[in-house]
């Protein structure tokens, strides 16, 4: 591993190994429920390392995939710390020991918790490390605490002007009891974070010195490029290995589950071989399975009679009502898949003693019980370099491609071999965001407000791949059966004030791998619910934001983030001449985020010109960070929206490269001016809050020029991009 | 064997002629910058220069190279100052920062015909580099700031 990977500085540190010399290690006191014994191994670790040169390194718990989670996390731990921002030194751990996990139980970088949900453990473990620091230097200067600070790596006693660097204290600091209340700072010395900082990573993003696990170089290092089932259920029914034993460079072909490595000198080689390889997978009963098929399933779990009510509110009778007016739609999304940028692809060396893996990972843990489960590899003898991500969106969360590169390097005896896939395997291999189908039905009173809802989803559950059991999930979310977090996410917890309200969701289960995707259920329910609030505002007459201002009734921070948005767009305003405006607000991960769409609708088709994005995310630890994330969220969700959907025929992906399935170019990316709304919340996530209102805001958009209710995704489906 | 110059410096390359560019610098000549993105010209992530100009190398032959100057973004300067790096740097474009190097190469051809080219010259020296990550608002701002540089 080159120094350059997580390191603002020249010093080598290797992910994992402890600096020479003495180093403070805090360790963290976790939360009751991050304290939870999980199985496997795991060093008792920390965020902070300090060696007595005074180099500070920050051992961070999040994959650093574009979201600014290492910019943000390093902030929170420098300022708590005093550190020097221009010296510090970030990296990962590379073994999921306990203090990196989430609270699920595993090292995961998902559910935008970057911030939301280490800031107060970070800034715990920094307290701790600044108090040793200081108590050390109280003793050395024969002073009390409270007369010195912590700042730019300095311990500073202001009165007498005299100065000791944190490497100096190192040594007796170790010594030191780990302080169990530390006292953070007061808001008034909160210097680093809430403010803009430029990110950490970008210098290196900016020469191609950024290692992403693609870059990885290893001594005699081999590359694997696959060949795997176009049918996602199907397996290996036989192949030959002769076929491709003559090709240049070709040194293995490795068995894998679903399919086959070969091993080359080269990746151009090994892709060559890869693509002649003789090789024929195994009839499933999936192989006739279309999109057509999925769509007529869904379309029975709409009209099932065995569903459980999920979510219940108020009056299951009233929302079946057939008195007064009643809105009715159905609404439904395809399969997406991820485009990271960078394809999957993992490094790794592997024997029995000892399996050392570089890749860009979401799920350390995930890979950690693959490897467990499918080559008997003991928590111990693994070790995980996470490198920079080139795009994660979820994507990132299987263990398949860490298992193929180890099994691939056990096949030529412990040799280093990066297995990398094409683009065309990532597409069509699977893994992709749910489809969804979905039916609304809403009773209106005299003035056009809704006074019950019914929703049925219908649609695959995946809560169970992550380990939620959708009964289990039900008790402790205070639903009353079969709650699946990753299907129902938006809608049972959705914050309207409705008064009976029942969700119900008829599990229509796929062969198809599934996997989160960028705000997972929150896109799809996003696009469903906010769409039909609109309908019913228009059913009912009345302008998209007093109708939803008018269901908000005591939700603070719904209005809060509707209120910007309208200001920023001024919506009480008539729209200009020749735009048609459309409006959503999505609460997810913890935050609300309002936008308005601004777009031309003509005889060409729509484009979109602004988008006015207002979020409430607690604070914004870095404004500029929250901005970009918007920005991008913006323009990742209007490609989507606009043009991506997999579509199955003879039980494989129709769709194979950029040329088929979109992302959007620079020229169809809309301004997006955004507004941060702070009134005093929790901490909320960034990453994903910003994907989920913009379908909708662009389909109600869409909607007010031309009285065209778009309810299927994606729009390219009915008009011109 | 194909002869080249790569950021300054010559070189003798053995791999097979039909070789696409892109895999002869990242696995040959270990400048693993210019990123792989989709094989097939899609994506922009492997733009690189040859004679200045950009060029998809994931489609680009290895023999195409012969006598020819190459640039990739470890040669675009020595220490990130090209004007273009240092404008993304100012507004921290990059997110993931997969697909920069093939932004920064694509910018950096523009502003070397066309010093101070408008939004719409942008976008059309810019279509063919994606971004997942969406930074397309910042790399438009920066490319202007470029040029004003």
């Amino acid at each position: 591993m080159t120094p350059q990977r997580f390191s603002m500085t020249r010093r080598a540190f290797l992910a994992g190994t402890v600096a020479t010399g003495a180093a403070l290690i805090v360790p963290l006191r976790l939360s009751a429920a991050l304290a939870q014994p999980r199985e496997g191994a795991g060093i008792a670790n920390a965020f902070i390392r300090i060696d007595t040169s005074g180099q500070v390194t920050f051992v961070l718990p999040t994959s650093e995939m574009g979201q600014g989670a290492h910019t943000g996390q390093a902030q929170v731990l420098a300022e708590e710390l005093g550190a020097d921002w221009s010296s510090i030194a970030v990296e990962m751990p590379n073994q999921p020991a306990p203090a990196y996990r989430i609270p699920s139980g595993q090292m995961r970088s998902v559910g935008s918790f970057g911030i939301r949900l280490w800031h107060d453990p970070l800034r715990r473990a920094a307290a701790q490390a600044r108090e040793m620091l200081t108590q050390a230097a109280a003793t050395r200067l024969g002073v009390a605490p409270a007369t010195l600070q912590a700042e730019n790596g300095v311990i500073v006693h202001a009165a007498t002007g005299r100065r000791l660097p944190f490497g100096e204290l190192v040594e007796d600091a170790m010594q030191l009891p780990v302080p169990d209340e530390p006292t953070l700072r007061p808001d008034g010395e909160r210097t680093l974070t809430g403010r803009t900082v430029a990110r950490l990573d970008t210098p290196l993003k900016v020469t191609g010195k950024a290692v992403y696990a693609v870059d990885v170089e290893r001594e005699g290092m081999l590359y694997g490029a696959v060949r795997l089932a176009p049918v996602f259920s199907a397996d290996v029914a036989r192949f030959d290995e002769s076929s491709v034993a003559g090709m240049p460079g070709v040194v293995a072909v490795v068995r894998v589950p679903r399919g086959a490595v070969v091993v080359a000198d080269s990746w151009w080689q090994a892709k060559q071989a890869a693509d002649a390889l003789d090789i024929t997978f195994t009839q499933t009963a999936a192989d006739t399975l279309s999109t057509e098929e999925i769509n007529a399933l869904l379309r029975e779990g709409l009209d099932r009679t065995d569903v459980p009510v999920t979510t219940l509110r108020g009056d299951a009778e009233a929302t079946l009502t057939t008195e007064g007016q009643v809105v009715e739609a159905v609404y439904s999304v395809p399969l997406l898949t991820h485009m990271c940028m960078e394809p999957i692809n993992c490094t790794a060396e592997s024997s029995e003693e000892r399996t050392e893996l570089w890749i860009g990972t979401q799920g350390q843990d995930v890979i950690r019980m693959t490897l467990e489960s499918a080559m008997q590899v003991p928590a111990d003898r693994l070790f995980i370099n996470t490198t920079y991500l080139g795009g994660g969106f979820g994507r990132k969360t299987h263990g398949e491609i860490a298992l193929q590169a180890a099994l691939a390097s056990r096949a030529v005896d412990g040799r280093p071999v990066k297995v990398l896939w094409a683009r065309e395997d990532d597409v069509r291999q699977g893994q992709y965001r749910q489809t969804m189908m979905c039916r609304f039905r809403a009773a209106l009173d005299d003035d056009g407000n809704i006074t019950a809802m019914h929703i049925r989803l219908a649609g695959p559950q995946m809560g169970r791949d992550y380990g939620f059991d959708p009964e289990e999930r039900a008790q402790a979310t205070g639903n009353l059966a079969n709650f699946d977090p990753f299907s129902l996410g938006g809608l049972s917890d959705m914050r309207y004030v409705i008064p009976n309200f029942v969700v119900e969701h008829a599990v229509v289960d796929l062969p198809i791998p599934l996997c989160p995707w960028r705000a997972i259920s929150h896109t799809y329910n996003g696009f469903f619910f906010e769409s039909f609030m609109d309908e019913c505002a228009a059913a009912a007459g009345r302008d998209p934001l007093a109708y939803r201002r008018s269901h908000c009734e005591g939700q603070e921070r719904m209005l809060a983030v509707l209120d910007r948005v309208a200001e920023m767009a001024r919506w009480r305003e008539p729209a200009p001449e020749g735009i048609s405006r459309g409006l959503a607000v999505v609460e997810s991960y913890g935050s609300y985020v309002a936008q308005v769409v601004e777009a031309q609708v003509n005889g060409q088709g729509v484009q979109v010109e602004r988008v006015h994005v207002a979020i409430d995310c607690g604070r914004a630890i870095n404004p500029g960070q929250v901005e970009a994330q918007m920005e991008g969220s913006v323009v990742d969700a209007l490609g989507a929206a606009l043009n991506q959907k997999v579509t199955i025929r003879d039980g494989r992906a129709e769709q194979s490269n950029f040329h088929d399935y979109s992302l959007l170019r620079i020229g169809e990316a809309p301004s997006v001016s955004v507004g941060i709304v702070e009134i005093g919340s929790p901490l909320g996530g960034v990453g994903e809050p910003g994907m989920p209102p913009l379908a909708p805001a662009l389909a109600n958009a869409l909607f007010a020029a031309t009285q065209q209710r778009i309810r299927h995704l994606p729009l390219s489906d009915h008009v011109q991009g | 064997m194909t002869a080249f110059t790569i950021n300054g410096r010559t070189v003798d390359v053995s791999a097979a002629p039909n070789t696409p560019l892109l895999w002869v610098i990242r696995d040959e000549l270990k400048l693993t910058g210019t990123k792989f993105g989709c094989g097939v010209a899609q994506c922009g992530a492997c733009t690189l220069h040859v004679d200045g100009e950009p060029v998809r190398a994931c489609v680009f032959p290895l023999a195409g190279a012969e006598g020819r100057s190459i640039t990739t973004i470890e040669g675009l300067s020595e220490d990130g100052s090209h004007p273009v790096q240092q404008a993304w740097v100012e507004l921290d474009v990059p997110q993931c920062g997969y697909c920069q190097s093939g932004q920064i190469m694509s910018a950096s051809a523009l502003l070397a015909r066309n010093p101070s080219p408008s939004d719409a010259e942008i976008d059309e020296a810019m279509r063919g580099n994606l971004c997942r990550c969406g930074t397309y608002l910042r790399i438009r701002a920066a490319i202007q700031r470029a040029s004003e540089a």
